[in-house]
């Protein structure tokens, strides 16, 4: 049986050999603690800086600006949580879009818990965040707005440059997760006002459990852990030195074959689009141009998503599901709910991400696969009717 | 419990069995909604009570579709009663294990729908029959029908049965939609507990829908009674019309000789009505009008222990329903606001409230709020306290009195039913919880029976249930419906 093919990207990417490469010598024997003032540390801390430049240069930011976390999650609490604590204390109202990952989402309904007010900001079927109703709900008390740079889940790509320009002008602080969108859109701080940015490795095909957050000069969010103030007195804990080098590795990676990935990404996805026009019922979610180099999201109808994700599996395609079945019963994505989805819509979704590494061979073998599934499960299927 | 699906879960997503629907089916079954998300069809077609043919069809995820496909591969070809004993347990091993986490709803979704294509299935065969409440003659052996309601009682008693060594199906009836959850797959639900404590002790389980049939017997009843001025009893008119019946129905399909219920009461030889041995739990009175070919086919376990005895039996083997509550009201009015129902149902017209002698009291809304015996809600001040005497539908008057007033010491009774011979008939209970009171009878006109009773008794209204017991008190010799009182 041939290999599994690996069509699930905005869930993790394979871990790059080059960076693999640059993590090893950190991995094994002899290390420092980079707050040691001995060689060892020395060397560990030189370590991180390269890094740090590595990461700054991705997004046209100053090596000082950025803060190594555990990952995009974390980055994200520090960022919300961090700046809307930090905020003066008649500020107690927070702006964030209704599309946001699950880590901001989250750390926003946190934020209601301790007495913050919560705008959630709509957007469009297309999941365009809504510009106006997001201006217009910045206010003087507004501790913090955000939202993601581009979506996990359908792969819009919000037009973060006016959002952060509408914050610049009431002043307000914006934090956008650009988890997914770095690598694959040109992110550039000095053009975008943008207070922080959440950074993740594993999407860059760096290591899993460390992230970075950009966090402005003149911003300072309140930390939310302490300890040794190590990253600034932003992240207290001793890094994770290997971790940090292979996410500077895969940063200097992504920016320098920035052009070349999304090309290539694009042309994948195009043929997968074209190919699933042949099956009926089948709709693309998200916007179709303002969208992930990587990105297919789609509606099946009478197909319920984890069924379909599984079927997939067994044929060798590994894609994402965008809900999941528990006891209760589905939770549908709030994603697709602010899109204007029904819950049976919500249920019935697929999403394909495409990677540097896949081939067109491989897309057509999925075409073939999913075409199959999809036929089977609604031969299958009470909820349609061919 | 693990997180990842067996390769036979997988097995059974990439490769399901007996997919599809069948055309003509015997019976059509369908369970889920949109709110959970999960939705299975099954079709079957049924032979002679085997299942020759089972077809399903699932949207949900790969834990529904694999459970599915592994019943429908268990049931096929199967007899029905071997059909309806598979459980979620056997559905699990079939899949190679316990389900993930968070997936069990599955093994619940598809068993249901399963089981509702059986119900549409015997449904569409007593067709007319079932409505109209008819039963056949008793055949087979050592082999009972056991309604099962969910509650404490009528578990135990499919329980006893069991160990005494009878074949026992269990039966749940579906009377109404005023059950707990009754339209979701995902909350709890009166039938699917009903369902897992039968499958717990091995026992097969069936469903029938009888709402049309409780609707006409029972529910009307109870509306019509009210706006007549009669005090309906519901369970009275269930036992009479439906739930025996529809339990003899099965038996006579799966050729099953007894059927049983969680009543506390006794069959003697005759047959004859007894008292059960728990006589604070006695049930014979609202068991007058079982008919006697039904009574003679009938078993009631229970009566031969309290009630103490039956949770401590339920307790020590284990059963979820030992700690069920007692259930006291009507089942379909779960509120006990039975004005507030009555009401839904007929537009009541204002009247007066008047005394013996026809003086007017006061001003009332409506007749259907008051029944023969009633103090609370008159309306009306007084010295002592009073109480609606008589009902009259007819000119919208609530007749109220003093407590002497309601005393009674001649019954008429009518729409007789008889265990023994009626000569043997010495004393009358005329409510639920009221003691028997020695009477003699004497035949009235147009079939109706007179008792004249030793001493007063008060708070006897028309409709309610007369029931007569032998000159012991321990065997009832029949039972009607009281048509006029007098003093």
């Amino acid at each position: 049986m041939m290999d599994p093919v690996y069509l699930d990207n905005a869930a993790t990417t394979p871990l790059d050999r080059r960076v693999l490469e640059s993590m090893l010598p950190h991995l094994g024997g002899a290390r420092g603690n980079p707050s040691s003032l001995h060689s060892f540390g020395n060397d560990a801390r030189e370590a991180i800086d390269g890094a740090r430049a590595s990461v700054a240069a991705l997004i046209g930011a100053s090596p000082e600006e950025i803060v190594f976390t555990s990952g995009g999650t974390e980055s994200d609490a520090l960022a919300v949580l961090g700046m809307a604590r930090s905020a003066p204390l008649e500020k107690r109202h927070v702006v964030v879009s209704r599309v946001e990952h699950a880590a901001v989402r989250e750390d926003a309904g946190h934020l209601k818990e301790e007495g913050f007010e919560v705008s959630w900001i709509g957007v469009d079927a297309d999941g365009v965040v809504d510009l106006d109703e997001f201006t217009a709900a910045l206010r003087p008390d507004t501790a913090l707005a955000a939202a993601i740079w581009a979506n996990n889940e359908v792969g819009t790509v919000e037009p973060v440059r006016e959002l952060a320009e509408a914050c610049a002008e009431s002043e307000v602080p914006f934090h956008s997760d650009a988890v997914q969108a770095a690598g694959r859109v040109r992110i550039d701080v000095s053009e975008t006002p943008v207070s922080t940015i959440a950074l993740s490795g594993h999407k860059l095909y760096g290591p899993q459990g460390v992230g970075a957050l950009y966090v402005r000069g003149g911003v300072s969010p309140e930390p939310t852990v302490f300890g040794g103030g190590q990253e600034k007195g932003l992240r207290s804990g001793t890094q994770n030195v290997a971790g940090i080098v292979g996410l500077g590795v895969a940063a200097r990676l992504a920016r320098e074959e920035l052009d070349r990935r999304v090309a290539h990404e694009r042309a994948l996805r195009d043929r997968i689009l074209a190919g699933i026009e042949t099956i009926p019922d089948v709709q693309l979610n998200g916007h179709s141009e303002r969208r992930l180099s990587n990105n297919v999201h789609l509606t099946v109808a009478g197909v319920e998503a984890e069924s379909l994700v599984l079927f997939l599996d067994s044929l060798g395609y590994a894609v994402g599901s965008g809900s999941a079945c528990s006891s209760g019963g589905h939770k549908a994505s709030p994603v697709l709910l602010a899109m204007g989805r029904s819950d049976r819509e919500a249920f019935s979704v697929v999403r394909i991400t495409v990677g540097k590494d896949n081939t067109a061979e491989e897309v057509d073998g999925f075409l073939e696969a999913f075409s199959t599934a999809v036929a089977r499960l609604r031969e299958l299927s009470p909820l349609y009717a061919g | 419990m693990t997180d990842r699906y067996t390769p036979q879960v997988v097995d059974h997503l990439v490769r399901p069995r007996n997919a599809g629907e069948i055309p003509d089916p015997s019976g059509r079954g369908e369970s889920g909604d949109a709110a959970c998300g999960d939705i299975a069809c099954f079709t079957v077609g049924i032979s002679d009570n085997f299942l020759e043919e089972i077809r399903y069809k699932v949207y949900g995820c790969a834990a529904c579709i694999a459970a599915g496909s592994a019943l429908t591969e268990l049931a096929s070809g199967k007899h029905l009663i071997e059909a309806a004993r598979i459980s979620k347990v056997d559905i699990e091993s079939a899949l190679g294990g316990p389900l993930p986490a968070g997936k069990e709803h599955a093994l619940t979704l598809v068993l249901d729908a399963m089981h509702k294509a059986f119900e549409d299935h015997w449904n569409r065969t007593a067709g007319e029959m079932l409505l109209e409440g008819g039963a056949r003659p008793a055949t087979g052996g050592k082999s009972v029908v056991a309604a099962m309601s969910g509650g404490v009682d009528s578990a135990v008693t499919a329980l006893l049965l069991k160990e005494e060594g009878y074949e026992v199906v269990a039966v749940t009836f579906r009377l109404h939609d005023g059950e707990r959850g009754s339209r979701s797959c995902c909350s709890p639900d009166t039938v699917l507990f009903a369902r897992d404590t039968a499958h717990r002790m091995g026992l097969p389980h069936f469903t029938l829908n009888l709402k049309e049939l409780f609707d006409r017997r029972v529910m009307q009843d109870f509306v019509g009674s009210y706006e007549a001025g009669r005090t309906p009893n519901p369970c009275v008119a269930c036992n009479a019309h439906v739930k025996f019946h529809a339990a003899a129905f099965l038996a006579d399909e799966l050729g099953y000789h007894h059927v049983a219920t969680g009543h506390y009461a006794r069959v003697e030889e005759g047959p004859a009505l007894a008292r059960p041995v728990d006589e604070s739990k006695d049930q014979t009175y609202v068991l007058w009008p079982v008919p006697r070919e039904l009574l003679s086919r009938t078993i009631f376990p229970l009566g031969d222990y309290r009630k103490t005895e039956v949770r401590a039996i339920a307790e020590e083997r284990g059963l979820a329903v030992a700690y069920t509550p007692e259930s006291q009201d009507i089942c379909f009015i779960p509120d006990g606001n039975y004005r507030g129902f009555v009401r839904k149902k007929v537009t009541a017209e204002p009247g007066d409230v008047v005394d013996r002698e026809g003086q007017v009291l006061g001003r009332h809304a409506g007749v259907v709020d008051f029944t023969v015996g009633q103090r609370r809600g008159i309306g009306v001040s007084a010295p002592a306290p009073l109480y609606v005497t008589e009902v009259r539908p007819n000119s919208g008057q609530v007749v109220v009195g003093r407590k002497r007033d309601l005393e009674v010491r001649e019954v008429a009774v009518k729409d007789l039913n008889w265990f023994l011979e009626p000569g043997e008939a010495s004393s009358i209970q005329v409510r639920y919880n009221g003691g028997p009171v020695a009477c003699t009878v004497e035949e009235g006109n147009e079939g109706e029976l007179v008792a004249h009773l030793d001493e007063p008794v008060v708070g006897v209204a028309p409709g309610q249930s007369a029931v007569f017991y032998t000159e012991d008190g321990e065997r009832v010799v029949g039972g009607g419906v009281v048509a006029r009182r007098g003093s």
